[in-house]
């Protein structure tokens, strides 16, 4: 019986694959063989205009009655002492909950509520960004708060308060993430007491730590005129702009001096295999190790780049989901990493999750894949799939004002050309595929990965486990 | 592009005037120049040009999801999206032939596995011999695979957020491509329309197992979502998960597939959207070629569940080594009905920004929360639920939580909303209406959810203008007579010793 009803399936599957069309108008020959115009576009380029010392990058854009703005400083907790790290971390939230010094918090929210205006505050180790989206016409307004919470920040003591208690809560919740878990204790297990180790702690968060006072001086470290980088577009002239912008900057206090650089990692080198046991249906698999390949404009960073894709960054077109999900089915997805910092050493490996007792499976099956990547070059279609990518999806990087606009800050952030971009693409297409190989061969060693593996040892097998090297159970710092 | 930028500064316009008379207003957007085309095959195709970028957008919108399955197949719609990035007839493949012939043979060993499984008593020997066979067949069959082909052929055109995603009542195709490569979604997505081979099978379902596992089964959140729709919904289907069980995800076979594909996938049943630097006879004239000869489908089966009144509150505790938190879900109409745009407002009021009503009390005034959200779920066709998640701040607890948002819902049903708070909304959903003309995805997007769930393209606009036009006794009679008790169902994550 069951071999009827599969005969049927597949006659029924032969039946639609006849399609009523010219079977040549649809499918693999008809999409290879179309060829396409070149595509024609002209992108707005920022102006480049100087507010009272400030750098500002400007599109005029009318399609929309809407207006953006983008503030970036330079600084972050990674560039402050860690008695500094919780209001170094709480300092973006208080800024747009905090209240200003003629504001009460609660007024805030009334009126950017009130007209509906959006603004985003955030910021990472090495910067602290804000953004703010009106209608046009409450663009004063707007500006004019968003400038007062930046720079006449209150920190209401209850905001603060309220900022604690959630961050409490997240420590207390951090087991229930259990992803989440396992990238942030893969980065104290390689960074260790560095800022990209650090995870926030209780004794962080108490009131001598995090007060008033210690977010007024992370402000005036940060958020001073010097580490300013402001951009704009929308509906908006900049005759207009410029006087609303000069009346926000006007009394914007000078920086008191330049923040140190942050500190230079002390990356973990030794290879391992370190276990957080927990009971769950599905382990977390992270693995890497440091390298040196830095974002530059260097053919070996464009190879990496390339490379990368085709190892795992690049999707169903890469080595690692194609292998891991597409062959086997061990996971619903599975990439690799790959970190180029612009001045220190990044970081090497791949993540992935699956269930217990395709752990160790798939770990192999990742550090094989990433074997291959050091023996053999790439094949040229790997390379051109990884470059195609990159070259025919360009405009995306266009597509609205708003984002060329933060995306040039962003350069400039990093001291990187304005047309680094353009730079870039021109970098990817020069990479073959025995540079891929050189760059892998030098930089990526499989047996040298520390691995970190949160799963529950029975059903994923200790002696398995043990197969890929000698197994230390990892202490979750504060875990249950 | 004059003209285009003449629509938006019309509808900038509406906006404008929006506060003034809110209910005679037509709706912004309304008046976008989008080109509907009906074809004979019943397929509807919808085309908005917008050429500030020279980029374009793509979604077609199946009406068919998880409302669609039945105990014992749940989860077919998500397997049947994942297998549809598998490639056809001519693409994913090096001898389709061979394929089918390896496809036969499998299926008719995992017809014998399910047997097997099923019997009274197990042998298991003959279990795991079963299962290797399946495998081996999968990877024979693998070696006449072009694995992830249609994959590649976009992302070489420089195709961006190439995905799908299924959900209780529709599922969406979506990708953004360069202008220029517009013909090749045509060609592709014909072809994907009338010659898929679901290839990979047994592979896919397993990766689909995976997303459940880390989803669902290993997020407390997750499971509780889950745990929380199965008990408010007991008849109707929104109660099942769209991921599907994970007993009924081992058991799928491709025959399910195929004939879920065929009662569903049928143009008649699907909504296109292109939104984005296009020429529109260009595009009616590769409608023609590439989708109007696509022969129509069968009709697919209405959904006839209906989920009795509910008689009494319901609550449900999930054990699990994690904290607290609680999910709130009451019984409200469908977003079709004339209670709609009221409760849509009774969100926001609630749960909608820092001066909302929940937010204040929970997380600012009492302190007794770290967060707390509201949604409409988990579908627009029929009758859903309002539901607010709250997270307590420790020590405090999921009762205190419901206490306080109980006691909140009962002032807005008792007292309904101030003038200053309607307004607040107001201004939000006509500055939302603005900001959502931003996209080519979000309004492609929007353009098939409105035109395949009510109807017409225009409709997600007209609610807008529903929705400001909302008042306070509105939302004080949706809240009295909705938000009650007896119509209540609980869901509390409460904190286990042991392990799951």
């Amino acid at each position: 019986m069951s071999r009827c009803v599969c005969t049927s399936i597949v006659a029924s599957m032969l039946a639609i694959w006849t399609p009523g069309l010219d079977g040549q108008t649809v499918g693999r020959d008809a999409a290879l063989s179309l060829e396409f115009e070149a595509l024609k576009f002209d992108p707005p380029d920022p102006e480049i205009h100087e507010v009272l010392g400030v750098p500002v990058l400007f599109i005029e854009d009318h399609s929309v009655p809407l207006v953006s703005v983008f503030a970036s400083f330079k600084g972050g907790y990674a560039r402050l002492p860690r008695g500094e790290y919780a209001a170094g971390t709480a300092l973006a939230s208080l800024l747009r909950f905090g209240g200003t010094q003629t504001l009460a918090p609660d007024s805030v929210d009334k009126l950017l509520e009130y007209y509906s205006i959006q603004t985003l505050f955030g910021g990472g180790g090495e910067s602290v960004v804000a953004s703010l989206n009106t209608l046009t016409e409450h663009l004063p307004l707007a500006l004019d708060l968003w400038a007062q919470l930046l720079k006449q920040p209150a920190f209401d003591d209850d905001q603060i308060d309220i900022w604690r208690g959630r961050a409490v809560e997240q420590i207390r919740r951090r087991e229930d993430n259990v992803q989440g878990l396992a990238y942030s204790e893969f980065n104290r297990l390689m960074y260790g007491d560095h800022p990209v180790g650090w995870e926030m702690r209780m004794d962080d968060l108490s009131e001598e730590a995090l007060n008033r006072e210690q977010l007024l001086k992370v402000h005036s470290k940060i958020l001073c005129r010097q580490q300013m980088t402001l951009g704009a577009s929308g509906d908006v002239s900049w005759p207009d702009l410029e006087v609303q912008l000069r009346r926000a900057l006007a009394d914007w206090p000078h920086c008191e001096g330049e923040l140190p650089p942050s500190p230079a990692p002390d990356i973990r080198r030794e290879p391992g295999v370190f276990v957080i046991p927990r009971a769950l249906e599905q382990s977390v698999i992270v693995m890497a190790h440091p390298t040196s390949v830095h974002m530059a404009e260097d053919p070996e960073y464009f190879a990496a780049q390339i490379g990368n894709s085709i190892l795992g960054s690049g999707g169903f077109s890469s080595r690692l989901l194609a292998r891991v999900r597409t062959e086997e089915g061990y996971a619903y997805s599975a990439s690799s990493l790959w970190t180029m910092p612009r001045r220190y050493d990044g970081l090497v490996g791949a993540i992935t999750q699956t269930r217990p007792e395709s752990t160790v499976p798939a770990i192999r099956l990742m550090l094989e894949t990433m074997t291959e990547m050091t023996e053999e070059p790439p094949s040229a279609d790997e390379v051109r799939t990884g470059v195609d990518r990159l070259v025919n999806g360009f405009v995306f990087n266009f597509d609205t004002p708003g984002r060329i606009v933060s995306r040039r800050m962003y350069y400039l952030a990093r001291e990187l050309s304005p047309d680094w971009l353009e730079r870039y693409l021109r970098g990817v297409q020069g990479v073959t595929p025995s540079a891929i190989h050189d760059v892998f061969r030098r930089n990526l060693r499989p047996e040298a990965m520390t691995i970190l593996v949160v799963g529950d040892p029975e059903r994923i097998g200790r002696e398995s486990l043990a197969s890929l090297g000698p197994v230390t159970i990892w202490e979750v710092e504060g875990g249950r | 592009m004059k003209q285009t930028l003449g629509i938006f500064a019309y509808v900038a316009t509406a906006i404008v005037c929006a506060t003034a008379a809110l209910s005679a207003q037509e709706a912004p957007g309304e008046r976008l120049p989008v080109a509907r085309m009906q074809l004979d095959n019943g397929m509807r195709v919808l085309v908005l040009p917008r050429p500030s970028s020279p980029t374009v957008a793509f979604v077609v919108e199946y009406a068919i999801g998880g409302v669609h399955e039945r105990l014992g197949t749940t989860g077919l719609a998500h397997l049947l999206e994942h297998l549809l990035f598998k490639g056809t007839t001519t693409i994913g493949t090096r001898d389709v032939d061979a394929e089918l012939r390896l496809f036969e043979v499998m299926d008719a060993a995992h017809d014998t596995l399910l047997s097997a499984r099923g019997a009274r008593s197990r042998d298991t020997t003959e279990i795991n011999r079963l299962t290797r066979l399946i495998a081996t067949l999968e990877d024979s069959a693998r070696a006449h695979v072009e694995a992830n082909e249609f994959d590649r052929i976009l992302t070489r055109a420089g195709a961006r957020g190439l995905n799908a995603t299924t959900g209780s009542e529709s599922t969406l195709y979506f990708v953004e491509l360069p202008s220029n490569r517009t013909e090749l979604w045509f060609v592709l997505e014909a072809d994907r329309m009338q010659n898929p081979v679901f290839r990979e099978f047994y592979t896919e379902r397993n990766v689909v197992a995976e997303e459940r596992r880390m989803r669902i089964d290993t997020s407390p959140g997750g499971l509780l979502y889950e745990s929380h729709l199965a008990a408010a919904f007991q008849v109707h289907p929104y109660g099942v998960p769209v991921v599907g069980y994970m007993a009924d995800l081992e058991t799928l076979s491709r025959r399910d597939v195929d004939e879920y594909y065929r009662r569903f996938y049928g143009p008649n049943n699907a909504t296109v959207a292109i939104v984005g630097d296009v020429d529109v006879d260009q595009v009616r004239a590769w409608v023609e070629k590439y989708l109007a000869p696509i022969p129509r489908g069968d009709e697919p089966p209405p959904v006839l569940a209906r989920e009795p009144d509910q008689r009494g509150e319901r609550r449900i505790e999930l054990l699990w080594d994690a904290e607290p938190s609680v999910r709130i879900g009451w019984k409200v109409p469908a977003a079709l009905d004339e209670d709609a745009p009221a409760l849509s407002i009774l969100t926001s009021l609630l749960t909608g920004g820092r001066t909302s009503r929940l937010h204040r009390r929970l997380v600012d005034e009492d302190r007794i929360a770290t967060g707390v959200f509201s949604s409409l779920g988990p579908g627009w066709r029929f009758p859903q639920l309002l539901t607010i998640d709250a997270t307590p701040r420790a020590p405090h607890t999921t009762a205190e939580l419901e206490e306080a948002i109980y006691d909140e819902v009962g002032r807005l049903a008792r007292e309904g909303p101030s003038a200053d708070e309607l307004e607040r909304v107001r201004n939000q959903v006509a500055a939302s209406s603005i900001r959502r003309l931003q996209s080519n995805l979000g309004l492609a997007f929007q353009l098939t959810q409105s035109e395949n769930l009510l109807g017409d393209w225009r409709e997600t606009f007209r609610f807008s203008a529903r929705v400001r036009a909302v008042t306070s006794d509105d939302v004080r009679r949706v809240a009295a007579t909705h938000l009650i008790d007896s119509n209540r169902t609980v869901a509390s994550l409460v904190r286990s010793g042991a392990t799951p």
